[in-house]
């Protein structure tokens, strides 16, 4: 959905695959008017999975991540090319990219030069490991950025190699310091506390700003957390994915009512006050006993009753969904959550909604996510008023 | 210093755990008043459990997480059970900017400060809700917390073994917390920006697993494509081999690499002096290398066995290859990068002394944002909230803690 809060708010977008896209994603679906600027051959995020049987030639995650922007192709490393970005930042409130440092330098765009040539604008910079220190040109992947960061190192078996975490999570959470620094950026500018400013957002340390369990906690307690299979550790609480009849389940209990809500859905009132487990203490000390109780009585049950019957009891407990039932979930059905978007070449899909739900106004329907330079006549001919025969020249030169 | 709001927006913070608190935390990075108000009688449950240590001992000013996510706030208690709580609150709306909460749905309602009440009071006032699952439909009043949400977003059930017959595991991050966290911040900064045109503040509703489920939409598009349910992959990639994690010398060490490319797949070998298998026809292109995986796992952990990770994942960056030791606490705090950038900031608290925190993320020079201050003790602030802020004299507020209505000592309401 798109709402109209940040329609006063241009953007020029020149981000690539997950980290930079959802970012301004971000910023497009409060309505600021976002020009994608890719290569004419397109930004390689255009071709990551998931893929329709027959499109290779536009990948699903694009198509999600580009909803409401409008797209222009630009040859940055064209005379042309860079002078049409300037006419596109003449007047931007925010410059976003995510090109590995120096890369907008070494095309003339350096950040500094822009702002002190256009005022009013601000540069938001979401990179691997930050502008500076000894190894911002190094490059990672998602495998390498998780187990770096820390993520990885708690999750798994104890006698197993480390779990990594699935997908792409971490840039997605950079994605949303780049979101919040580009608002950042704004309200300075607005409360007149800064003029253009160049922001920095590492990708590593947005990544290592989540472990706070881990860093904070190590430092307090001495104790580094270790790998405790299903169990997300060991503490005086039981934060657990568990097998049940029909898959699993997970269950965090923590406080001393929700573990008396978990005896009692277990129907072993006694456990409440077994001095085993009658504190959180005794819980942390005991936990491993406790866990078989546990499991035990969770393997016999379906997903549902224990959903059904745990939250009766005001107890966190889950089941542990599929990527197709969190689509059929009655609850976002209920909600409206997902967005139906009809895509020019991937036809019908169905999306995750806008999570926030401002009440000021109305939101609208998405717009699809452009197709490769689907806008370039419209902006640049109706922002920058080149004519039809200039564009055409413009194309056969392959600056656009 | 120049920060962003220079004590210009004042926060009320009525959040408990991580979600509604960091939305807080962040805000007084940016130099805003942030005012944390705990009720007497449940204190921030973050805090941990009293139980976990003797009274002298303050066990519930020594939770980590807790102290990490409330910096810089101040810290009031308030007896929202009774009718003088609720009316102090009430001022406290009326001379903000911004209202965070995360309670269960409903229980504003009940205290007399759902949005329509608040609005009344303070029509400026933008008014942020963070139900796990929404304030609305039928699994609205369901429980959720960090884990849980990160559950019925759809990440559990794609965290697993590739072989793992089926175990799944939660991260170890409560993720669905800080996700949820950040996206109400941009929400928040949104709303203020919008103020300015309108005047007027407004509601916004977050819930928590819907901000989370955008990170699992590939997957999500991926069953609408294919029509088959998508499963963990481990630590492997769908087209990319040699892509896992394999023990180093040590206790519990461990490295995680990839290649991308035949050319980096030839740089590893050289890397790792095992010319042989650059020259194995098992693994000569990406297909095959895919094709003979668990042959190449096997070839690679035999290999990285005696090495040292730290030592391995330098050679291994510096030969082109992606790689990095699977980092502990300590090590990520290590991590030369992390240092030469100075991430982590030292702040001394009260009751635990002085400890490295995570830093603010964004760099913005002119306005830089804060992140050093320390988390309130319980109810620290009363008297300067309630003298400063809100004017009152001395013998009102002794008169507050002689009833109750604010107070510094958890023992106390436990009794009360």
């Amino acid at each position: 959905m798109r709402y109209r809060a940040l329609s006063d708010v241009r953007v020029v977008d020149l981000t690539h695959f997950i980290a930079g896209p959802y970012a301004t994603k971000l910023l497009a679906d409060m309505g600021a008017d976002v020009v994608k600027v890719e290569p004419p051959w397109g930004e390689g995020g255009r071709m990551l999975g998931p893929h329709r049987a027959d499109r290779e030639d536009r990948g699903g995650l694009f198509a999600f991540l580009n909803l409401n922007k409008r797209g222009v192709t630009l040859n940055l490393k064209h005379a042309r090319g860079r002078e049409l970005i300037a006419g596109l930042l003449d007047g931007a409130d925010l410059l976003l990219e995510n090109f590995a440092p120096g890369t907008l330098a070494a095309l003339g765009l350096a950040p500094g030069e822009l702002m002190a040539k256009f005022p009013r604008l601000s540069v938001v910079s979401i990179s691997n490991f930050g502008q500076d220190g000894p190894e911002r040109d190094g490059k990672l992947n998602d495998l390498v950025l998780f187990a770096r960061g820390g993520w990885t190192f708690p999750v798994g078996e104890r006698d197993r190699e480390p779990l990594t975490p699935p997908g792409s999570l971490a840039q997605y959470v950079s994605a949303l310091y780049g979101a919040v620094g580009a608002m950042q950026a704004l309200a300075a500018r607005g409360l007149g506390r800064g003029h253009g400013q160049h922001i920095d957002i590492s990708i590593l340390e947005a990544t290592v700003a989540t472990m706070i369990y881990e860093t904070v906690t190590f430092q307090y307690t001495g104790i580094q957390r270790s790998r405790e299979g299903k169990r997300f550790a060991v503490g005086p609480f039981l934060i657990v994915t568990l097998k049940c009849k029909d898959g699993y389940a997970g269950l965090h209990c923590v406080t001393d009512k929700q573990f008396k809500g978990l005896c009692d859905l277990m129907g072993r009132r006694e456990l409440a006050s077994d001095p085993r487990f009658n504190t959180a203490l005794n819980r942390m000390l005991n936990n491993n006993a406790l866990l078989e109780i546990v499991e035990e009585f969770f393997i016999g049950r379906e997903r549902k009753w224990l959903y059904c019957e745990g939250q009766r009891r005001a107890i966190p407990l889950v089941p542990i969904p599929s990527a197709a039932e969190v689509l059929e979930w009655e609850q976002t059905r209920a909600r409206n959550y997902f967005e139906t978007i009809d895509d020019p070449v991937l036809g019908t899909i169905r999306v995750p909604g806008t999570p926030l739900r401002l009440t000021s106004h109305r939101a609208q329907a998405s717009r699809p996510a452009p197709q490769l330079g689907e806008h370039n006549r419209e902006i640049f001919g109706g922002r920058l008023g080149l004519s039809n025969s200039a564009i055409d020249a413009l194309m056969k030169a392959g600056a656009i | 210093m120049n920060t962003i709001f220079g004590g210009r927006v004042r926060v009320l913070d009525l959040s408990m755990g991580w979600a509604g608190p960091l939305a807080g935390q962040m805000f007084t990075e940016m130099g805003a008043e942030v005012i944390k108000v705990e009720d007497t009688h449940h204190f921030d449950w973050w805090r941990g459990s009293l139980s976990m240590a003797p009274p002298e001992m303050q066990p519930i000013e020594r939770a980590a997480v807790f102290n990490t996510a409330n910096r810089g706030k101040r810290g009031v208690t308030l007896d929202l059970a009774s009718a003088r709580g609720i009316e102090i609150l009430k001022r406290l709306v009326k001379i903000s900017d911004i209202l965070v909460e995360n309670f269960s749905p409903g229980v504003m309602d009940r205290l007399g400060l759902g949005y329509d009440s608040v609005s009344a009071i303070n029509p400026r006032l933008i008014m942020i809700s963070m139900p796990s699952f929404g304030g609305d439909g039928p699994e609205c009043n369901a429980r959720g917390y960090g884990n849980t949400v990160e559950a019925m977003a759809g990440v559990t059930g794609l965290t697993g073994y590739h072989d793992g017959a089926g175990q799944h595991y939660t991260l170890s991050n409560a993720l669905g917390d800080p996700v949820a966290g950040l996206h109400a911040v941009f929400a928040l900064m949104v709303a203020l920006r919008e103020r300015e045109d309108t005047g007027r503040g407004q509601f916004i509703e977050l819930a928590q697993v819907e901000s989370l489920i955008p990170f699992v939409g590939g997957a999500i598009l991926e069953y609408q494509f294919t029509g088959m349910v998508p499963r963990p992959r481990g630590n492997r990639h769908r087209e990319h081999a040699p892509h896992g994690i394999y023990r180093c010398a040590g206790d519990d060490n461990w490295i995680a690499l990839a290649c991308e490319t035949d050319d980096q797949w030839r740089s590893l070998a050289a890397a790792l002096g095992m010319a042989r298998l650059a020259e194995d026809r098992r693994f000569e292109d990406a297909s095959a290398r895919k094709a003979n995986e668990d042959a190449l796992d096997a070839e690679l952990s035999s290999a990285l066995a005696p090495l040292n990770a730290d030592d391995c994942a330098a050679r291994l960056r510096d030969a082109g290859v992606l790689a990095a030791p699977v980092n502990s606490a300590a090590a990520v705090m290590a991590d030369p990068q992390i240092q030469s950038r100075e991430y982590f900031v030292a702040i001394e608290r009260a009751v635990v002394g002085t400890h490295l925190y995570p830093g603010a993320v964004a760099r913005i020079p002119d306005t830089p944002l804060r992140a050093d201050a320390p988390a309130p003790l319980l109810g620290e602030h009363n008297r300067q909230v309630l003298a400063e802020t809100l004017g009152m004299t001395d013998e009102e507020i002794a008169e507050l803690e002689r009833s109750g209505v604010i107070g510094s000592s958890p023992r106390q309401y436990r009794a009360a």
